[in-house]
């Protein structure tokens, strides 16, 4: 139902000018140190995804992503370790459980599957980084600005009150 | 020096709660600034609220770059610094430093990536400009809510327990002690020495493996900072870094010191059972000794085996055999833990290149104890009429397994790691056959040779000169071995001949030997119960293959030897003397220092409703009973920040990533951006 509430809303067209703006949450162990390696591989990619880094993806809260689809973001990307490199043994298998959690709810309230990523990079994964940031940068644009506050609020979600971005 | 002037002055930009940020902007020789234009960053974030000064420099990280942010926090006051800069792994720590040496609390300082995650990586200027603008502005935000933070320091017992008697283990004993650190070493095993024990010759020197271990063994029990207990069972370990505390359980040894009549003890025991010393090639008695030479120099009694029909006891007159002796268990504190827990060679799968069926396909391993002198068969290769007088060698036998070729493993995989040891040891066995029987006709089927060490190669060299045949096999298709229906040899190895284009290769062999790759140890209750991270071929997984090789991510646990991968005896006792002055460091400093960023529970917020617990990978929450919150143990927590994402009442913040300011992060971040 949420999947057909999306595509009749259909992507907004995108603005002259507009530029996706993508979250990128990386644990700092394996998926950071594999951003860092595209770098000193000097492979190169769009300038849309800002990188916050967190030391284990375990650490990534959903209300950390909610809030960034709230205050405008158009993608998000959850970056770990591959199961069985975290640093802190098992932080990422929470990660595993949680982020398809999400996505599911994110989906719920209006977000497309394709603005929300969660991939495992490893320190020598400079290359796949890139690559994803290439890909997840080019599907959000295709979809358009989300404008999540707005979409919202059209669909009435929160009994018609005017929802606000979080902590705003 | 490049400063930005104008951006300097920030009068009145202190930050309502006090935050006066200094912002630190490198050029780094051009690697950054040739692709971002860092000084309209600097006049931007120069607007900011809270900034005092924004400016660039040539290269931060040098003398002059370090010492004007020094000389700026004095100047200006300023009581939190942003580096821009390259990546946070690489200079975080100098420009901490830095910041400390100024008078600043370390943690008050904030690194961002401007070349690793921007310059290098965006085509556009103008793009990279903005990204490294709006990437600085996010750390304006995050810095305001920054805390002063304590690095966690705690004392260390000063003693050191080793896990495993092996050559590893007492290489690292041995270290241990002689840098004065008292140390228990504890073996599973009734006797020492491990695997090295059941070696003839070492390669590359030749040198006779059991004098070799014999001699650590001396250096090892003769010290007397040393305790050794063998038999010794680990049941379980609490505590963390500096105060470990390990319950063993060791197992009654059946014999003791006052037994005289060694010999007539053993040759009275009626039971037999397979010797694992022989792999499986001899038999020993209910008691026993591994080897001659071995230590401690006193038999033991495998109580499996054992009827305790009191034979023995009669042989001997009583004195020094105890069929009734308890196990005893005992608490060992220690500071710090060595973990040498060692390899088993792969045993291959039933059928796997014949090995099963046909009694004369062995192992290399197998071959060792057969050319030893005091193995099975007084160094004498097997015989039905007659020595072998064809041998074939197979290397990669449970190593760089290919998926989809090699059947899988118990485990579901395939071995696909190099074993590393076993092409030098198949050459240095073959080289002695050929040296002992020069008629022999040897085969070697290999992928690759990688007599990768030092020394290793001439093995090689050697083993063409004598006029060893090799034949390269294609490990997509590896060779089969048949039983030769011709019967001159029992077997019949067969495979294509790379060496030759691709030829058919049909060869008659009289003995197989596999040589056989490693695998870890099985001591999956040690790697529960220290928390280990374990790498995908199931060895031990250390923190940092070149930067930290030999800990854990666990502090205060190390690694020595093979349990973290294969390795030759020299490579087992560097990795064990690195491990050593590692720990023996680390005991000296009598504290340890920890990141601050643990996770630390409100106690007015927390519910206790025990969600923390069951995520904590480190098992660092607990429930405070009569206040009925979750506690979080500083020393235990390894500051992953699991818990804080996971606690539904938001009772739980990690220092250094609360959400204050991470969500501060996010929101700076998407400044501008369209809400709708
Ligand atoms: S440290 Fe990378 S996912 Fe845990």
């Amino acid at each position: 139902m949420a999947e057909a509430h999306i595509v009749q809303q259909g992507a907004t067209p995108a603005a002259a000018g507009w530029e996706p703006r993508i979250i990128a949450f990386l644990c700092y162990w394996c998926s950071y140190t594999g951003a860092d390696a595209a770098g000193t591989a000097r492979l190169k990619y769009p300038p849309n995804v800002d990188i916050i880094r967190v030391m284990c993806s375990g650490r990534i809260d959903p209300e950390l992503i909610t809030t960034a689809f709230a205050h405008g973001a158009d993608g998000v990307m959850v970056c770990g370790c591959h199961i069985g490199d975290c640093h802190y043994i098992s932080g990422n298998h929470k990660t595993m459980a949680r982020m398809p959690l999400l996505k599911r709810t994110l989906v719920d309230l209006g977000i497309e599957p394709d603005r929300f990523v969660h991939e495992w990079v490893s320190a020598a994964e400079g290359e796949k980084f890139a690559r994803l940031v290439r890909e997840v940068t080019e599907r959000v644009r295709r979809l358009g600005p989300l404008g999540w506050p707005q979409r919202m609020r059209e669909r009435g979600v929160g009994c018609g009150m005017s929802l606000e971005p979080w902590g705003a | 020096m490049v400063e930005t002037p104008g951006s300097c002055s920030g009068s009145g930009n202190e930050h309502e709660n006090g935050a006066r940020i200094g912002v630190f902007i490198c050029h780094c020789g051009g690697n950054i600034s040739d692709v971002v234009d860092v000084k309209r960053v600097a006049d931007e974030i120069g607007k900011l609220r809270g900034v005092v000064l924004s400016t660039t420099q040539m290269f931060l990280c040098s003398d002059p770059g370090q010492g004007l942010i020094e000389q700026k926090i004095k100047e200006l006051g300023l009581n939190r610094v942003i580096v821009a800069a390259c990546s946070p792994t690489l200079h975080q720590l100098t420009f901490r430093r830095t910041v400390a040496r100024a008078g600043l609390n370390q943690f008050l300082f904030e690194h961002v990536n401007v070349r690793e995650q921007v310059s290098w990586v965006t085509e556009d200027a103008e793009a990279a400009t903005q990204k490294a603008t709006r990437l600085i502005r996010a750390a304006v935000d995050r810095v305001k809510h920054l805390i002063p933070l304590d690095k966690r320091r705690i004392s260390i017992h000063p003693a050191a327990l080793v896990i495993g008697g092996g050559i590893a283990g007492l290489v690292a004993a041995r270290d241990l002690a002689q840098r004065g650190m008292k140390v228990t070493l504890v073996e599973k095993q009734p006797f020492l020495g491990g695997r090295v024990a059941q070696l003839h010759t070492l390669f590359p020197t030749g040198e006779d493996a059991r004098d070799a271990l014999k001699r650590v063994i001396e250096e090892v029990v003769s010290h007397e900072l040393v305790n050794v207990i063998t038999n010794a069972q680990i049941l379980d370990s609490e505590g963390v870094v500096g105060d470990f505390r390990t319950r063993i359980r060791i197992e009654p040894r059946g014999a003791n010191s006052q037994l005289r009549q060694r010999a007539s003890a053993v040759a009275a025991c009626p039971e037999q059972t397979i010797n694992e010393f022989d792999y499986g090639l001899s038999q020993r008695k209910a008691i026993y000794m591994a080897y001659p030479g071995c230590y401690p120099p006193i038999p033991a009694i495998d109580w499996n085996v054992c009827t305790k029909c009191g034979k023995c006891l009669w042989a001997v007159g009583g004195r020094g055999i105890n069929l009734a002796e308890q196990p005893r268990e005992m608490v060992l504190h220690s500071g710090i833990i060595v973990l040498a827990t060692g390899f088993d060679p792969y045993e291959p799968l039933y059928g796997e290149y014949g090995y099963g069926i046909f009694p004369r396909v062995i192992t290399l391993q197998q071959l060792i104890r057969l050319l030893d002198p005091l193995g099975p068969t007084g160094g004498r290769l097997p015989r039905n009429d007659g020595e072998p007088t064809r041998i074939a060698f197979i290397h990669c036998v449970g190593a760089r397994q290919i998926e989809g070729v090699n059947q899988r493993q118990p485990d579901g995989k395939v071995k696909d790691y190099c074993a590393r040891t076993c092409c030098t040891g198949a050459l240095h066995a073959a080289l002695e056959i050929r040296r002992r029987h020069p008629e022999v006709m040897i085969t070697d089927f290999y992928q690759d040779i990688r007599t990768y060490g030092r020394g290793h190669e001439t093995y090689y060299e050697q083993a063409s000169e004598a006029g060893i045949l090799f034949v390269r096999y294609d490990p997509r298709h590896p060779p089969r071995v048949e039983g030769n229906p011709k019967g001159d040899s029992p077997l019949l190895v067969r495979t294509s001949d790379l060496l030759t284009g691709g030829l058919d290769v049909e060869m008659p062999a009289d003995l197989v030997v596999l040589a056989t790759g490693v695998v870890p140890h099985d001591i999956s209750e040690l790697v529960g119960m220290y928390h280990c991270a374990v790498g995908s071929d199931s060895f031990l997984l250390e923190v940092h293959p070149k930067l930290r090789p030999v800990e854990l991510a666990v502090a205060g646990v190390f690694l020595a030897g093979s349990c973290q991968g294969p390795m030759d005896v020299t490579e087992a006792c560097a990795a064990a003397s690195a491990a050593a002055s590692k720990s023996a460091a680390l005991i000296a400093q009598a504290q340890v220092e920890m990141d601050p960023f643990i996770a630390k529970v409100d106690e007015e917020l927390c519910t206790g409703c025990q969600t923390c617990l069951t995520v904590c990978p480190y098992d660092a929450i607990t429930r405070d009973e009569t206040r009925g919150i979750a506690v979080v143990s500083e020393a235990r927590c390894t500051g992953c920040g699991t818990c804080a994402a996971t606690c539904p009442s938001n009772a739980i913040q990690q220092f250094g990533f609360n959400d204050a300011q991470v969500l501060a992060e996010v929101k700076a971040l998407l400044q501008g951006a369209a809400l709708g």
